[in-house]
């Protein structure tokens, strides 16, 4: 994101006005105090009594300093909202991206024109072809085809879509041409809430915000009656304090560098977030990130890959590898899953290429359901195929067997394989053979996922699927467990499986056999013992959940109702970017932690500069607690100065956030305490020091 | 009817407040400091009067605080005015030391034997929290019971 | 500085004082959970008989504002009385040496000073009250100011602690704190006063000669009274206010080195133990420690600036108790906002009256019984709130996430002190009060002024001026800052506690307040928004002095 220089520099000079300022009152006060030191070095003669200085040229000086404090705030706003508005442009370009074939008549014919998704409305009919990503919510009305929901379902295998079913907005269509009938406005209102979010003037604060302004105005009350009270005892007493000096001293005082920062740091947060494709619904949802206790982990996408590797085919009863591998092949044969084509692969390298190949175009697919969690096929062996064509009607040929090597051949026999999860797998079987159970665990034990393949009844073997891992999750998890926060993996695998995958990456709970409905059950049971939840979810199963969720973060590609329910989407749809969401949301609360403890850390260097010097001329026993041997003048404006120029010395690191590696947060406390409270406390003694000597240098 | 309910309530909000008030009043101020007074007379009726000193068969002063000795035979307090009571019944050891050679001149009484009255009438409390001090009463008390025929006015 | 066994005294004195509020917490906490205890069998007929007379339903809880303004209308009540006992003391029994009433803003002054636990007197009790006042103005409104501040306190815990629907009782707390804490503690503390030498009679003044007076017939009145029984609730409630004009340094109220031991033992006794209390009360005893180890550690920094000169036996200065003892004194009855003195503080170094400034613009090291506590708390919750983002998570303490409303109410109780500090500094001196009292325009001057202030605003009670300062400006002016510093701060943090009662917890540990690294930011944070939001005012003061005798 570029910055416009020009447009930054107008923009802080416009919001200079008083008007402007009104939202940040120790602004407001620092820019009055300009106004007062302006007429003194205009007017002196004005101040009888409290102008014990005298010096037209340093009220000038202090006056202009005054005046550039608030310019740097200004400026400070001005950046944090151009970058704000840099999201906000490239998050319209966001809703024109993909582009849709539109039906132009409601009725055979295929004419299409090519829309922006954006410009798609409900009822509307669409045309889905092979390789398209379904832009939004609809219904079939005509055709089948293979739809890709593992992002949103988690499950591997592809889905058949037929006519009624609903499509997921987000799926991708993977074999077909589908006519569809949208069901639900591109309202994105979560990206339309984000484009308020960041360009309106009258941003909601988030209550922690709230909070800080509340200190800070706090302390600037107890600033003004503490510099009146001086102000007071001065004359009353005959101390003969001069007011622009107690004027600087009362802004050192103020906390102007958190002031200045504060909406920054806020909005740079929204924009950090964008900057990694996330959209923030709120300010208030990026903060309560920071405070997550548990983390609810999709194992799909999140820890491993969407996609399991066959790796091996392990024979049941008295059957060989070479059949389970044959069988395999066969009813992977049309699964164009990365699952499918990996027991294809393994299949071919062993060399378990079926004779009944050539009979498979002509055979019979059972698509995988989530209902009986198999899928198989049915093959009419050499003589009888059955095709599906159209809307499902089976025409049946005759056809002479090309076949005849084989000996033991049942002529005419069927032959149905079916594969899929054990359970569902055993629950075929006419009689289960001794060992089924023990290699299924054989395998689960390892944390792998055991696929059961039978044939006619009769179980052949088991297909030996392995998860991969997505690269650098385990030392993600380990973050997360090290700053206290409790990853919790739900997957829809056997127990074993899950606990290997879980201990593997370092996880200590996980729900297995969960299904998505589960997820809300979870929330709803950290969320009784008073945890903070912050969970992932695409699917219209995930909505409840996410909503409920202190966190929830939807996938782009999910349902609309999942967007709709979830407080941020991930536009690139990856599920292990709720880690990020976690360690931005801290960055942020420690960011502004850190440059408010700096800010008031700063006080102390600036009683030691100004006080002394400010009843030089009555009191000067009290050049003894001059410990930087600064001059009234220098003393004076050095001390401005430091205040002043901390504050754009400190926006990249407002806008960029503090950098911390994942620890403990009473690690993090004390390191931040350290370098911010502790830097506070000493950077401003040496950086003032510095200033007196340069100006002497002058 | 109204303002009887109101004023019912009112009636029922202020019984605590006032009674509790009052009944304070009687234990803490009345019944407590009295008891007490019973109590001490009993058990330490020397401390509970004030520890008089008695000469002659007349009260002559309190051990605890200081009364005017103008007299150079007399070990003299700090003037009324050095002390934040002005009634500091205690000089340091160093003060009396001070004030032996006018003692001695004014009454004959050997040096050595003033300073050995104060030595003997160091505050024992006082050194266990390191002062060295002396009770002017006690010392001169002591005087007037040594040296009789010195004192003979006063013992 | 000083030496190694001066050293020990204050090790062993601050030691004795820490054991004891351990041993003594889980006891005061039953008295508070009204929990089953060996008294009953005596005390719950009689208390029960008391709630019937009052008409209070005894086991009726109070909001915050209930509990609150109960107290304060109890307090009104009680100030009246005292008000009324001091105008008409005249006319009242008790009275041997025939002292006429008090004029009404000395009277209104006296009564509001002790009701609000702060002890300024602008009167010297020996030659302006009688017995009667003394016990049933005075004695009667110190044990009530103690027990109101503990119960208040006490609340304020309940409000904070997991599951409390409400705060208590204020009538069932305030007469079980009479009954069952202050006076065994004081009728104990009472006899062991008198048997170390303080007088306790209702008989009048001894006309009694002196020894040169056997010749010369000069004479002397020997003022005692009932002493010990106002000198034990006095610094067992912290507040102060002595029998005397000079305080504990009179003789008859602290007679030798024991008596002053042991009467700086009993103004640390409650507040020490009220740390105690709380981390009992809240059910999480490791949350004693920010609040316990954060008022020692600002404690013993007022002690170390106290004691980096060394005080010599000037003017002012008691022999018996000397420099160091007095310096000792000086910082603890700040660090308690007692108020009591055994010598008088012009007589102080400005390093120990720095000091002295620092625990009453604190209150709470460990502060005064009660108050101090809840000031603590206030500290703690701010705290975790600034430094508390650092930690990367929403601030949360015991549980509870803090919100603006807490953070407004913490503000505002912050606002109150300097307030009420410099308004009335600044007006005395316009109005040529100050001129009036004949004090000079001199940083000593000044410093005795603010302190007059501060001591009036942190309900302390020490001050330099003492009946210099009866006039109707100072009686007026110290009256209303007293009231508001009592008052103000006690109900805003009630209303902190309020609204944080019930609240939502979580029960992941973010930032550990119980941790030795929180409390020493704890310590850092008051240090610098506490003490150096007044640095120009004690630079003009005492740090000005100081400077000008280097």
């Amino acid at each position: 994101m570029g910055v416009n220089t020009d447009k930054v520099l107008v923009d802080s000079l416009v919001r200079l006005s008083p008007l402007s300022l009104r939202a940040n009152p120790v602004m407001l006060i620092v820019e009055l105090t300009f106004f007062i030191v302006a007429a003194m070095a205009v007017y002196p003669q004005g101040f009888t009594g409290v102008a014990t200085v005298g010096d037209r040229t340093f009220y000038a000086e202090v006056a202009a300093i005054l005046l550039i404090t608030v310019w740097f705030s200004t400026l400070s706003d001005a950046l944090a909202e151009q970058q704000a508005k840099n999201t906000a442009t490239s998050l319209r370009k966001l809703e024109t991206e993909v582009m849709t074939k539109k039906l132009v008549r409601h009725d055979w014919s295929r004419d299409v024109v090519q829309v922006p998704s954006s410009e798609i409305k409900k009822g509307d009919l669409i045309l889905l072809e092979k390789g398209d990503l379904i832009p939004i919510d609809a219904e079939v009305l005509e055709g089948i085809a293979m739809v890709d929901e593992s992002l949103l379902t988690g499950e591997s295998a592809p889905v058949r879509k037929a006519p009624g079913d609903a499509l997921i907005g987000g799926a991708l269509v993977i074999s077909d041409t589908l006519t569809a009938k949208v069901v639900a406005n591109p309202g994105e209102s979560y990206i339309n809430q984000m484009i308020k979010l960041v360009e309106s003037s009258k941003r909601p604060k988030s209550p922690n915000e709230v909070a800080v302004t509340t200190v800070l105005i706090g302390l600037t009350a107890i600033f003004s009656i503490i510099i009146v009270g001086i102000l007071g005892l001065s004359v009353e007493l005959g101390l003969a304090a001069d007011l622009s000096v107690l004027i600087a001293l009362y802004v050192c005082l103020l906390p102007t560098t958190i002031g200045a920062l504060l909406p920054a740091i806020g909005l740079s947060g929204i924009s950090r977030l964008y900057a990694r494709r996330i959209v923030a619904k709120s300010g208030k949802a990026i903060e309560t990130a920071g405070d997550v206790d548990v983390i609810l982990l999709d194992k799909t996408g999140t820890i491993t890959v969407g996609n399991r590797e066959a790796m091996e085919f392990l024979p049941l009863g008295g059957h060989t590898e070479k059949e389970v591998g044959e069988a395999a092949f066969l009813s992977s044969w049309h699964d164009d899953t990365p699952e499918g084509r990996s027991i294809i692969r393994l299949a071919y390298d062993k060399g378990f290429v079926p004779k009944e190949l050539n009979s498979l175009a002509l055979a019979e697919f059972y698509d995988f359901s989530a209902a009986t969690r198999t899928s198989g096929v049915k093959i009419t062996r050499a003589t009888s195929f059955s095709l599906r064509k159209g809307r499902g009607e089976a025409v049946r040929f005759r056809r002479k067997s090309s076949d005849t090597s084989s000996s033991e051949d049942e002529a005419d026999a069927e032959i149905e394989i079916i594969k899929g999860s054990p359970d569902s797998v055993k629950a075929k079987l006419v009689s289960p053979p001794p060992d089924y159970d023990a290699v299924i665990e054989g395998v689960s034990v390892k944390g792998e996922t055991p696929i059961a393949i039978e044939r006619n009844g009769e179980a052949l073997g088991v297909i030996r699927l392995k998860d991969i891992l997505k690269a650098g999750i385990k030392e993600k998890i380990l973050g997360v467990k090290t700053m206290g926060i409790r990853p919790v993996m739900i997957t829809g695998d056997q127990p074993l499986t899950a606990k290997n995958i879980a201990t593997e990456v370092g996880i200590d709970e996980y729900v297995p056999r969960a299904k998505p409905e589960d997820k809300f059950l979870i929330v709803q049971k950290e969320q009784a013992q008073s945890r903070i939840v912050a969970m992932i979810g695409d699917g219209t199963n995930d909505a409840p959940a996410l909503a409920v969720a202190d966190v929830g973060l939807a996938m782009n590609s999910g349902t609309e109702a999942a967007k709709e329910a979830a407080n941020m989407v991930d536009l690139e749809s990856n599920p292990a970017k709720i880690i990020e969401v976690v360690l931005l949301g801290k960055q942020l609360l420690m960011t502004r932690g850190a440059v408010t403890a700096f800010s008031i850390a700063n006080d102390i260097a600036k009683y030691f500069a100004i006080v002394p010097v400010m009843f030089a001329a009555t009191l000067p026993q009290l050049e003894s607690l001059n410990i930087l041997h600064l001059g009234l003048h220098s003393a004076v404006l050095s001390a401005l100065i430091f205040n002043a120029i901390i504050i754009p010395l400190l926006i990249p690191l407002a806008m960029r956030g503090v950098a911390f590696k994942p620890s403990s947060t009473m690690s993090l406390f004390l390191r931040n305490t350290l370098i911010y409270g502790g830097g506070g406390i000493i950077v401003p003694f040496v950086g003032i020091k510095l200033i007196d000597v340069l100006i002497g240098a002058l | 009817m109204e303002t009887t309910t109101s004023g019912k309530k009112a009636k029922r909000a202020l019984r605590p407040i006032i009674g509790l008030g009052l009944l304070s009043l009687l234990v803490c101020g009345l019944f407590f400091p009295l008891f007490i007074t019973g109590l001490a007379q009993v058990l330490f009726p020397y401390q509970a009067n004030g520890e008089l000193v008695h000469l002659k068969g007349e009260v002559v002063g309190s051990n605890l605080i200081a009364q005017n000795f103008t007299l150079p035979i007399f070990f003299q307090p700090r003037n009324e005015s050095q002390s934040a009571s002005g009634l500091d019944p205690d000089i340091t050891v160093q003060m009396a030391d001070a004030q032996i050679g006018r003692i001695s001149n004014a009454t004959g009484i050997p040096a050595s034997s003033l300073q050995q009255v104060v030595n003997e009438n160091v505050d024992v409390e006082g050194r266990l929290v390191e002062l060295q001090y002396v009770n002017v009463l006690t010392l001169n008390i002591q005087l007037i019971n040594e040296y009789q025929s010195v004192y003979s006015a006063y013992g | 500085m000083i030496d190694a066994i001066q050293l020990l005294y204050v090790i062993g004195i601050l030691g004795s004082a820490i054991l004891a509020g351990w041993q003594l917490a889980p006891y005061i906490t039953r008295v508070y959970s009204r929990a089953p205890g060996r008294l009953d069998r005596v005390l719950n007929p009689v208390e029960n008989r008391v709630y019937r007379l009052l008409g209070v339903d005894s086991q009726g809880g109070m909001g915050w504002k209930e509990y609150f303004f109960a107290a304060l209308a109890v307090n009104i009540v009680q100030m009246v009385i005292g008000f009324l006992i001091l105008t008409n003391q005249d006319i009242l029994p008790l009275n041997p040496q025939h002292f006429s009433g008090l004029s009404w803003d000395l009277a209104l002054n006296t009564a509001i000073s002790i009701a609000t636990n702060t002890n300024l007197q602008h009167y010297s009790g020996e030659y302006a009250l009688s017995y009667f006042s003394q016990m049933t103005a005075i004695q009667f409104l110190q044990f009530t100011s103690a027990a109101t501040g503990i119960c208040v306190a006490v609340a304020f815990v309940r409000g904070l602690t997991s599951g409390t629907k409400d705060m208590g009782n204020f009538y069932v707390d305030f007469v079980r704190t009479i009954t069952r804490i202050l006076i065994p503690l004081c009728l104990v503390a009472s006899v062991v006063l008198v048997w170390l030498g303080i007088p306790q009679t209702v008989s009048g003044y001894v006309n009694a000669g002196t020894v040169e007076g056997l010749v010369n017939g000069a004479s002397q009145v020997i003022r005692i009274g009932p002493v010990a029984s106002l000198v034990s609730i006095m610094q067992l409630g912290t507040n102060g206010g002595g029998y005397y004009g000079a305080n504990s340094a009179n003789p008859f109220q602290n007679p030798n080195p024991a008596t002053d031991i042991f009467e700086i033992f009993l103004m640390l006794l409650l507040p020490t133990t009220l740390c105690f209390v709380y981390g009992e009360v809240l059910g999480k005893k490791r949350e004693t420690r920010p609040i316990l180890f954060g008022a020692y550690i600002l404690f013993a920094i007022d002690l170390v600036i106290a004691f980096i000169p060394n005080t010599a036996l000037g003017p002012g200065i008691e022999t018996r108790f000397g420099g160091f003892f007095s310096a000792f004194w000086t910082v603890v009855t700040t660090a308690v906002t007692t108020g009591s003195v055994n010598s008088s503080l012009g007589g102080e170094h400005p390093l120990a009256i720095l000091a002295a400034f620092m625990g009453m613009l604190i209150q709470s090291t460990p502060g005064g019984k009660g108050v101090g506590l809840m000031y603590m708390v206030m500290y703690v919750v701010i705290t975790v709130f600034i430094v508390g983002l650092m930690s990367g998570r929403t601030p949360e303490y015991l549980g509870m996430k803090i919100n603006s409303r807490d953070v407004k109410l913490v503000m505002v109780a912050f606002l109150i002190h300097p307030l009420i500090i410099l308004v009335p500094t600044i007006l005395a001196y316009a109005s040529g009060a100050v001129a009036a009292i004949g004090v000079p325009t001199t940083t000593s001057g000044f410093t005795e002024v603010f302190y007059e202030f501060t001591s009036a605003a942190a309900n302390n009670g020490s001050d330099f001026l003492g009946a210099q300062a009866n006039s109707v400006f100072f009686n007026v002016a110290t009256a209303v800052v007293m009231f508001l510093g009592r008052y103000a701060p006690i109900g805003v943090l009630m209303a902190l506690s309020g609204s944080m009662m019930g609240r939502k917890r979580s029960t992941e540990v973010g930032l550990r307040t119980d941790s030795m690294i929180f409390t020493l930011v704890l310590v850092a944070s008051i240090l610098i928004v506490v003490v150096l939001t007044f640095f120009p005012f004690l630079a003009l003061g005492p740090i000005a002095s100081y400077f000008q005798g280097a």
